[in-house]
């Protein structure tokens, strides 16, 4: 008897996490992935993943009303059928290659734990009134989490809900058995499951988040929990990293985005403490932080019109998100732009690195989705909202957004959200996370296109010819590398290929910043290469005809009549001068094509006002990291930061 | 005190093992929730160790257990006034877990069950979509902006075709990969020839026009059990579940007449 009740109770009590996954993971899926398959000799492909998904762990997200966990997230990203929380079938068009789950470590779990409490055990008033609205009505749930992200960003959550000690046990529950899930789901050679949170760091309602993603599996990341974000600062977080890498010889790094909801905070020209930035905040943030996100749902992070005048193409995903940060608790001025866009930070970095000898902003550039449906996709045609409470219905698009209601944010601003693109010698833990720390990754706002990128002093236009991806390795550096000056104008080598399922290319751009005698930072834009160059679309005076436009707006539709499958360039820089301190992206963009909103209105077939029919013609974009051009190194300059892995 | 208790997982744990508890009383077990005398059997001790363990990892000392189970009579108290006072009636949250561990008894079974090879075979020759691999091709390719011109370069012994960032040739790779590289449309239309030393198509892709010189193709079949019992495993046992969960609720909901007003 004693024995079967036993079995019973150990039945029940772990009833409640067992269920339909994977056996146990073999030691290949439990580790970083070194040695498990075979590699190919350079990077061979673009792997695709989202770093920025949230499921029902996070506090927000299961407000919004996802109930959908990290295992259907996981399905879902390898290209399974699941069903999404409003009771849709989903799947992705493609499958992605790699995951990172990135639930917010603040109060982790913490909304679930709250809804499923009895109520009379519910005493904080505040709480209260969230618990009864979550058990109301998803759309008065949605409420109840605007509210607590506005608490949060005035620092007003009820201590129940975030006090660390409290949470420090839910924490650690969840979090081992999630790593042992994400083992479970990794597997070297077919698919990448990382370990990850995101860190909310939110002054004011400034956007300061980062996600922080592990190479590692659970033997070495099982050894901390999440880094809580509230209360706390990006240096503390660097601390908690560095710790992490002595204490279990693993690595970390952390990945800030939406800047463009920080109101100018996220990339700085002065220190934490308004002071001058000092060199070793420098370095530690350019070691800890190689790659930023530059596009997601929540807007496109790359420039402003206000920044770049001269950019015909700066104003992609900006509508809506520039008007304030993350919760519109504080309305933005102009002067915050300089340090809410990346194009920027990376001027400011080549400013910072004259002054110091060190760049804090030289980081790499991906797209990703922070959608908060536990569903990662970035594609306009299969656009599963923000978070649960837009998911597909007829009147997403127009609605007023759940945060900053009323202020001038609308639906159908989000974006479809990015996808990050890492080039990798095959598809493993340690492969693409070293991949993201020699920054050799790229941002796209959805589509697959495959981006090369190479620069040196001695390419020239036959390499084409031959085997050039091993020209492009041997003879120079690929994305996220650096130069040093050699008293001869940079050569590079540029290859768009357009997705194979998507649309023709526009056209690719270098973009290029440097920092000119008098000290002054200064942007250019070159048209490189475009469909169509030696014919209809000859240079007119400096600049190139629109490549036109076969977007059939009630229809959603579009056909590849004009552009071109692939561009390239044997692009020489005309303008270089020795000794000068530059960076170089390339921006490849689409031909016009219907965005989610005009796919919405096809399907539940409403009229959209003019205007945003014309906002949602949009051209799909990806950003390469830069390469860096730097003046030679002298004896007494500063030590190099690159990363010594 | 509720507020301590409202922090500590083990206190929402019980609530959802209480009505469990309670579910299993009606069952037979001899509790009864109304009665105001508590009787902690070995059985039910035992259980509270267990808890514990599974909590922090190492059995509980002496005065733990004491603690432990002065909580849990503590908690026993007002689950049992909860009920008198008809708390669990109307109660949103009470009736979606019970349904809920309802839902989990009837699939308890598959979720610890060991299948043998001979099942999962059986699943596998059932089921053998999800894991085909479709094979690999070994081919070359040459590419053309347009059929027309795709089609005058099949006179040539060894056509060129146009420059284009796609492999000239591959060996040995898995359709999925062919998938990705050169996209859906290319992958369908490779699949449909047959394997020799000429030059075929021109097949479409989402780059234009190619021709093609399929040497090889191997496998297209599923992998051996061996390679992929795990995955066939956990599949077989999502689905097991799923059934019998689906086939207890129907028994039961056979003996319902549901009125719609």
């Amino acid at each position: 008897m004693r024995t079967i009740l036993l079995a019973t109770a150990a039945a029940l009590l772990t009833g409640a996490c067992a269920g339909d996954r994977p056996g146990e993971p073999t030691e290949a899926q439990r580790g970083d992935g070194t040695d498990t398959i075979e590699l190919a000799e350079f990077p061979n492909r673009p792997y695709w993943g989202d770093t920025h998904l949230h499921t029902d762990t996070s506090v927000d997200a299961f407000g919004f009303g996802v109930r959908l966990g990290a295992e259907p997230a996981l399905k879902f990203a390898r290209g399974d059928t699941v069903t999404a929380t409003t009771g849709m079938k989903a799947q992705l068009d493609r499958p992605l290659d790699f995951l990172v789950i990135s639930d917010h470590s603040d109060a982790m779990g913490a909304t679930r734990r709250l809804y499923d409490a009895p109520r009379i055990l519910v005493r904080d008033p505040t709480l209260r009134r969230w618990y009864d609205m979550m058990h109301d009505s998803p759309e008065q749930s949605t409420r109840a989490v605007g509210e607590l992200i506005t608490a949060a960003a005035n620092g007003t959550i009820p201590e129940a809900l975030i006090d660390p000690e409290r949470q420090a046990a839910a924490t650690r529950e969840l979090w081992d058995s999630h790593l042992d899930l994400l083992d479970r789901y990794n597997r070297p050679g077919e698919f990448t499951a990382f370990a990850g949170f995101e860190w909310t760091l939110m002054p004011d309602g400034n956007n300061l988040h980062r996600v922080v993603m592990f190479r590692d599996g659970s033997v070495k990341t099982g050894q901390v929990v999440p880094f809580p974000g509230i209360d706390t600062t990006p240096e503390r977080l660097w601390d908690y990293m560095e710790a992490y890498e002595a204490n279990t010889g693993g690595r970390v790094l952390a990945i800030p985005h939406n800047s463009n909801l920080s109101n100018g905070m996220m990339f700085e020209l002065v220190g934490p403490d308004g002071g001058a930035m000092s060199a070793d905040y420098a370095r530690r943030r350019a070691r800890y932080e190689p790659v930023v996100e530059a596009t997601q749902i929540k807007g496109d992070s790359e420039t402003h019109p206000f920044l770049s005048p001269n950019d015909e193409f700066a104003a992609f995903g900006v509508a809506g998100w520039e008007l304030g940060n993350l919760p519109l608790t504080r309305r933005s001025t102009p002067d915050m732009y300089a340090g809410s866009y990346v194009r920027n930070a990376l001027l400011r970095g080549l400013t910072l690195e004259q002054q110091m000898g060190v760049n804090p902003y030289a980081f790499g550039l991906i797209g990703s989705t922070d959608s908060h449906t536990a569903l990662a996709t970035g594609d306009e045609d299969n656009y599963f909202g923000k978070h649960t409470g837009n998911e597909p219905r007829a009147g997403r698009a127009l609605e007023s957004q759940n945060l900053g209601t009323a202020e001038g944010r609308f639906g159908w601003h989000y974006l479809a959200g990015g996808y990050a693109a890492a080039w990798a010698r095959g598809n493993t833990r340690a492969e693409i996370f070293d991949a993201f720390m020699r920054r050799e990754v790229y941002a796209t706002t959805g589509p697959r296109m495959v981006l090369r990128l190479f620069a040196g002093f001695d390419f020239a236009e036959n390499d084409w010819d031959g085997d050039w991806v091993r020209t492009g390795y041997t003879g120079g550096v690929p994305m996220g590398g650096e130069l040093q000056d050699s008293g001869r104008a940079p050569v590079f080598l540029i290859s768009a290929l357009k997705d194979p399922e998507g649309a023709n290319l526009d056209r690719v751009q270098v973009v290029k910043g440097w920092v000119d005698a008098d000290g002054e930072a200064q942007e250019r834009i070159y048209d490189v290469a475009w469909s169509d160059m030696d014919g209809e679309r000859r240079r007119v005076s400096g600049r190139i005809p629109a490549v036109g436009d076969t977007v059939i707006r009630r229809e959603a539709t579009y056909d590849n009549t004009i552009g071109a499958p692939e561009l390239r360039a044997t692009w020489r820089d005309p303008d270089y001068r020795p000794g000068q301190r530059a960076f170089y992206y390339v921006r490849v963009l689409e031909i016009p094509t219907p965005s989610w909103v005009l796919f919405d209105a096809k399907r539940f077939g409403f009229d959209l006002p003019p205007d945003v029919v014309e906002a949602n013609v949009i051209q799909e974009r990806a950003y390469s990291s830069p390469i860096w051009l730097k003046p030679r190194r002298r004896p007494g300059d500063a030590p190099l930061i690159m990363d010594e892995g | 005190m509720i507020r301590k208790l409202l922090r500590d997982p083990l206190a929402h744990f019980l609530v959802a093992g209480a009505a469990i508890w309670g579910l299993l009383a009606l069952a037979g077990d001899p509790v009864d929730p109304a009665s105001r005398t508590i009787e902690l059997s070995r059985e039910r001790q035992a259980g509270i160790a267990l808890g514990f363990e599974r909590m922090m990892g190492r059995p509980p000392t002496d005065a733990e257990m004491d603690w432990a189970i002065e909580r849990w009579i503590r908690e026993e108290v007002l689950y049992r006034e909860a009920l008198r006072l008809g708390f669990d009636e109307g109660d949103a949250i009470v009736r979606r877990r019970l349904a809920t561990k309802m839902d989990e008894l009837a699939g308890a079974e598959a979720e610890v069950a060991r299948p043998s090879d001979a099942v999962l075979e059986q699943w596998l020759a059932d089921n053998p979509g999800a894991y085909a691999m479709g094979g690999t091709v070994t081919f070359e390719q040459a590419y053309f902006p347009s059929e027309r011109a795709a089609r005058a370069a099949m006179t040539e012994a060894s056509p060129e075709g146009e420059p284009i960032s796609l492999p000239r040739s591959v060996a040995r790779m898995p359709l999925t990969e062919v998938r990705v590289v050169f996209g859906r449309e290319f992958a369908a239309e490779l699949s449909a020839l047959a394997a020799g030393p000429d030059w075929q198509g021109p097949i479409g892709s989402g780059y234009g026009w190619h021709l093609v010189r399929l040497a090889k193709r191997d496998g297209g079949s599923g992998p051996p059990l061996a390679e992929i019992r795990d995955r066939v495993e956990a599949d077989w046992r999502s689905a097991t579940i799923a059934e019998r969960r689906q086939r207890a609720y129907e028994v039961l909901r056979e003996a319902y007449t549901v009125e719609v007003e």
